[in-house]
Order: structure tokens, then C-alpha cells, then sequence
């Protein structure tokens, strides 16, 4: 099993997804570590909807997830692995899983964030996580689509937010 | 070309403007139909469309697909076409070769479409509050206000994409029209042809399907083949 | 107390308002207002004038999908808010559906509408272009909005009928195996596309047919080349400046 792209979300399967990373990194299985979507059936459903059946959609809670990683069926997989939010990427990095590096895709504003790029919007708790996890050796940077730049999250964070 | 042509291309910038993303989108936002109705407004739709089909490829499978912003193909079809039937008769050039040295001359500068764009979301971030605000305040005909007031705002940044384009492009297209025409008019319908292959090839390399280079080439040498043979 | 039915007129309304989805989108909220402002006639009909303030809250905050898509969810969320106020109950209320159901929609709409259906009309139109018609447009135009049109009017009515179980109707028409069908129809139209301009540049160039097989190749890397993310400015730049520079030398 490899990793070929680890990404926070917070719209976890949607176009960018399919349309420009999927692609781009030659993925054929998706897993979504997520406690909330897990445990909704309807969710699942529609999520599952989404996919082509060409590659596998796997929706495991953040427990489950790191088995899900290490079980034989993805073996030869190439996988993308989707977090909704920072705390999900950290307890899955703390409970054992290996991803090397951690994309930043579209972290959603609501109250008491701070934009840092069109696309990501973090709070104090966002940013002790995310260095939580870079304590682990994991490389962190931002790109919203394979056409943009990839920028390493230090630079995103001294940039300062608005 | 007289200034109600002008206003005319410019109503045209809009209208194909607005269809990318704030207003029914039909796709007259594509390089095809928007180069081809600015075209067809100044008089040459046949120009228009020869600009059109040099542009439609290039960026189609960049896709709008949540915030990302592709660089804005339509300004650049619609800047390219007034370039081509505006400067380029002033400076007694016509046919093939102005159409391509407008179309190389307008694609960088689209760059400026992706700044504006920007530009306007930033804009309507103050009306999505606004229009919020409006709305839990019980003015429902608030919120529609605001809302339509994002028109504007998308409206001005493809008006202001085209200006640029159109008026840095003629700076520059005076600029190297004579040194560069030579060779363009000597590489000609090659080049026109190269071009749209090139988008072509882009088209293939990021449309999302496993088999895509053996079922081209199958195409490819099927058609050639039924070509040749004929 | 019985569900309120939206009439005909509502429906007409909810349909073009959905042309004007995007009209404000930010980053900020993305198509917050859109989504209000196109469920509003709807929400009229069944609120009446006064619509109440937690109604008004949890239909104007973040929302994003592909706006071909909006219409069905507006049909389903007026459904469900109608039948929430008739006191029926729900497996799932307007706005977790609205919340778990954007970005799935979105993502069979960038497949299904900007990944397969487009380039398929814009190759077939360029094909026609490359005869010198000036319908090209045209055909490009029609072949893109038939599908597109039919489908905001027939995914509201989906949507209000069937509410949540528009989903299963949604997923059996296999829409990302639909638009990946597409995709490959629009490889082989790449194919014929390069095939006919490059016969067409030989027989300009008054070479044999066969040099036309030698940019098979070209086109391969430059497609390889795209896929690795090179840009097309710079793709354009290196055709132009190396053909320019052939022209120059011969």
C-alpha cells in the first residue's frame, strides 16, 4: 500500500478531488477517515455515488481507518487518504498511520478563523494541531489543484492571516 | 473600427463574461462562441471563429471546479479578436497571420482575468455579509439586492481583463507586428494548425480517463489511415 | 396540519432564479445567497411572507455545489422544509442534506458536465469549425445545453418528488461512469481532430500523408507533458518559437 496523497478537506469527496488529483496522482482507492460520515448511512450513500467504480471508495472511522490502511485488500492500491479537518489528520497520524506528507486543501472559514489563502482558513487550535503533526515528520504544505503552487504551510502561517 | 464597435465588443466582454460563473452559463463564455460573437458584432465572424478554435482547447480540461479560477480563456478569445480586426487593419495586416500574433499576444496577458476574478470574489465577500445581515434583519429584498449586486462586480473584472488585454496587447502587437510578421506569414497555416494541436494535446493529457493514449492513437491511425488511403 | 404543495408558477420561477445561482459567489461564503435567493419562491409558498428567522439562518449560510445540481437539491430541501412544518418526520432534515449532499453533487457535476460532457461538444464543434462553417458555434451550443437544460428542470422535479430518495435515482444512472463513457468518447475525437489537421498540414505542406504519422508522437509527449503540469502558455511558446525558427531557417 502507498500513500500518494494525504489532504485535509473539509468537503472531503468533491471535484477537485476526482476531476484534477485523482488523475494527477494515478490513485484507484480513496479512503475517508472520518467518525462523523462514517456513521451516517445516507452519507455514505451519496458520497459513494460520486465515485466511478474504477476506483474503490472506503469510508472508516478514524479507528478503523489505520486497519483499513494495513489490511491486505489495498495492498497494491495507490491511495488517497482524506481528513475533514486537522484534528482528524492528527489522531490518525497519533494512532500509528504513515503518511509522509499532508496536503491543505480547502479548510472552510467560520467564526474565529483567520484566511490564510482563499482556500484555507485556520484558528489558533488548527495551527497547534497541524504542528502536532509536522513533529511527527510529516511534511506540510498547501495546493488547492495540481495547477497551483505547492507552498510549504510555514510560509502560509508567517504571511499572517486575515 | 468606429467606437460603437467598441461599445459593442465590450457589451460582448460582459455578457461572455458573466456566463463563466455568475450568470446562466450556457458556455457563450467558451473561446469558440465568445470569439466567434465578437467576431460576428465587428463584422468578421469568420475571424472571429479562426481565433476561437485556437483558444478553445487550451485550457478546457482546467476546470472550475470549487474556488480554483482557470486563467479566463474567454477575455483572451474576446481581447484577441478585437486585436486581430482592430489593430491589425491600421497596421495593413490581415488574414492568418494577425490572427495568430493577436492570439500569442492575448494568452499571457489572461493572466490579469485571473487577478480581476479574484479581485471580485474578494468584492462580494462584503456583499455575502451584507446580504446576510439583510436577511436575518427580516429584508428579504435586501438580500436579493446584494445578491444581484455580485453581477457588477463579475462584470467589471471581464470589462477590465479585456481593456488590458486589448490595450497592452495593440501596444505590443505594434511593437513586434513588423519584425514578427515575416516568419508568422511563412509558417502560416502550419502554425494555426500546430496550435490547436497543442490544445488538443493538453485536452488529452489532462482529461481523467485511464486508456487515453492507446484509444488516441488507435484514432489517430484509424483516421489517417481512412485519410490516406482515399 | 397539511403539506404545503408549491404550484407550477414556483416551480418556473425556482427554475430561472437557478441561472442566477453564482450571481454574488465569494470565498467567503460561496453561494450563500444564491441558494436563498433560488429557494425563495418556494419558501414563500410555504412559509407565506414571514419567513421565520431560524428558516432564514440555515438556508442563507456556506453552501457550494455545481450549479446544474442546485435545482434538484432545492427541490428536495423545499420538500423537506414543507413537510417539517406539516409535522411530518424525517430521516434527515433540509440542512444536514443540504450539508452532506453538496460536495458529492458537485463532484458528479464536474465529471459529468465540465469533465465529459463540454469537451465532447467542443470537440465536435471544432471538428465542424475545421470545414470553415461558422454553425460551429452553434453546434457546440446546442449539443452542450441540450443535456444541461433538461437537466436543471428534470433534477427539480426530482428532487420535489422523490426528496430523499432522488438519491437512489441519482446513483443508478451512474453518473461518474456516464461522464467517464464521455471522456473516452472525446479521446477518440482527439484522435480524429489531430489526425485530420495534421493530413490537412501535409497536403498544405505538399508532403506525403505519411510525415502526418510522425506527429503522433509529439502529440503524445506534449499531452505527457501537460499531464506532468506544464502550463499551456509554455507549451504554446516552445510550438510557436520552434516554428517560427523552422520557417526562418528554410
Amino acid at each position: 500500500m502507498s500513500i500518494v496523497l494525504a489532504r485535509i478537506d473539509s468537503r472531503l469527496v468533491h471535484g477537485q478531488i476526482l476531476e484534477a488529483w485523482v488523475p494527477y496522482v494515478g490513485a484507484d482507492c480513496i479512503v475517508v477517515a472520518s467518525d462523523e460520515v462514517a456513521g451516517t448511512s445516507f452519507q455514505c450513500m451519496v458520497m459513494q455515488a460520486a465515485v466511478p467504480s474504477s476506483v474503490k471508495l472506503i469510508i472508516g472511522t478514524l479507528e478503523e481507518t489505520v486497519s483499513i490502511l494495513s489490511s491486505a485488500d489495498l495492498l497494491k492500491k495507490r491511495v488517497l487518504l482524506l481528513f475533514a479537518n486537522s484534528e482528524d489528520a492528527l489522531k490518525v497520524c497519533q494512532l500509528g498511520a504513515s503518511y509522509k506528507k499532508l496536503n491543505l486543501g480547502n479548510m472552510h472559514s467560520s467564526a474565529g478563523k483567520n484566511r490564510y489563502t482563499c482556500t484555507i482558513a485556520l484558528d489558533q487550535q488548527d495551527i497547534d494541531k497541524l504542528q502536532q503533526v509536522e513533529d511527527q515528520g510529516v511534511t506540510i504544505v498547501s495546493q488547492c489543484v495540481p495547477a497551483d503552487r505547492e507552498r510549504s504551510w510555514r510560509k502560509l502561517i508567517s504571511s499572517g492571516g486575515r | 473600427m468606429v467606437v460603437g464597435d467598441y461599445l459593442l465588443a465590450g457589451i460582448v466582454a460582459m455578457l461572455t463574461g458573466l456566463d463563466r460563473v455568475a450568470l446562466v452559463q450556457i458556455m457563450i463564455s467558451r473561446p469558440l462562441v465568445a470569439a466567434t460573437l465578437t467576431g460576428w458584432v465587428l463584422g468578421s465572424p469568420l475571424v472571429g471563429m479562426e481565433i476561437g478554435m485556437l483558444l478553445e482547447l487550451l485550457w478546457l480540461g482546467r476546470l472550475p471546479v470549487g474556488a480554483a479560477i482557470p486563467p479566463d480563456d474567454t477575455q483572451v478569445a474576446v481581447g484577441a479578436t478585437v486585436l486581430a480586426l482592430s489593430v491589425g487593419p491600421t497596421l495593413g495586416l490581415s488574414g492568418m497571420p494577425v490572427v495568430i500574433l493577436s492570439v500569442l499576444i492575448a494568452i499571457p496577458l489572461g493572466k490579469f482575468g485571473q487577478v480581476f476574478d479574484r479581485l471580485a470574489r474578494h468584492v462580494n465577500d462584503r456583499l455575502a455579509v451584507s446580504g446576510h445581515t439583510a436577511l436575518m434583519a427580516g429584508d428579504i429584498a435586501g438580500l436579493e439586492r446584494n445578491h444581484l449586486f455580485g453581477l457588477i462586480s463579475f462584470a467589471f473584472a471581464s470589462l477590465a481583463t479585456a481593456l488590458v488585454i486589448v490595450l497592452v496587447g495593440s501596444f505590443v502587437l505594434y511593437s513586434v507586428a513588423p519584425v514578427l510578421i515575416g516568419a508568422v506569414q511563412e509558417a502560416g497555416l502550419s502554425l494555426h494548425y500546430s496550435l490547436i494541436m497543442v490544445g488538443a494535446a493538453v485536452l488529452l493529457g489532462t482529461i481523467n480517463v485511464n486508456r487515453s493514449a492507446s484509444l488516441f492513437c488507435a484514432a489517430f491511425t484509424g483516421t489517417m489511415l481512412v485519410l490516406w488511403l482515399k | 396540519m397539511k403539506e404545503t404543495r408549491l404550484s407550477g408558477l414556483t416551480f418556473l420561477r425556482i427554475y430561472l432564479r437557478s441561472f442566477l445561482l453564482q450571481s454574488s459567489w465569494n470565498f467567503e461564503k460561496l453561494q450563500n445567497l444564491g441558494f436563498f435567493y433560488l429557494i425563495l419562491p418556494g419558501l414563500r409558498s410555504i412559509y407565506g411572507d414571514e419567513i421565520p428567522a431560524d428558516v432564514r439562518q440555515r438556508h442563507s449560510g456556506y453552501f457550494n455545489t455545481h450549479p446544474y445540481f442546485a435545482p434538484l437539491v432545492a427541490g428536495t430541501v423545499l420538500r423537506l422544509e414543507a413537510r417539517q412544518l406539516a409535522g411530518e418526520e424525517s430521516e434527515v432534515d433540509a440542512e444536514t442534506y443540504k450539508s452532506m449532499v453538496m460536495a458529492p453533487f458537485a463532484a458528479m457535476g464536474d465529471a459529468l458536465f465540465w469533465g465529459g460532457v463540454r469537451p465532447l461538444a467542443a470537440l465536435l464543434g471544432l471538428l465542424v469549425a475545421s470545414q470553415g462553417s461558422l454553425w460551429a458555434p452553434v453546434v457546440f451550443l446546442v449539443l452542450f445545453n441540450l443535456p444541461h437544460l433538461l437537466f436543471r428542470g428534470s433534477g427539480l422535479i426530482l428532487g420535489y418528488t422523490q426528496e430523499l430518495r432522488a438519491i437512489e435515482t441519482v446513483q443508478k444512472c451512474r453518473i461518474p461512469d456516464l461522464a467517464i463513457r464521455l471522456k473516452e468518447s472525446t479521446t477518440v475525437l482527439i484522435g480524429v481532430l489531430c489526425a485530420y489537421l495534421s493530413f490537412k498540414g501535409c497536403e498544405h505542406q505538399e508532403l506525403s500523408a505519411a510525415w502526418g504519422f510522425v506527429l503522433l508522437p509529439v502529440v503524445l509527449l506534449f499531452a505527457w507533458l501537460a499531464h506532468k503540469g506544464v502550463t499551456s502558455l509554455f507549451l504554446v511558446l516552445l510550438t510557436t518559437s520552434s516554428l517560427l525558427l523552422l520557417a526562418l531557417l528554410f
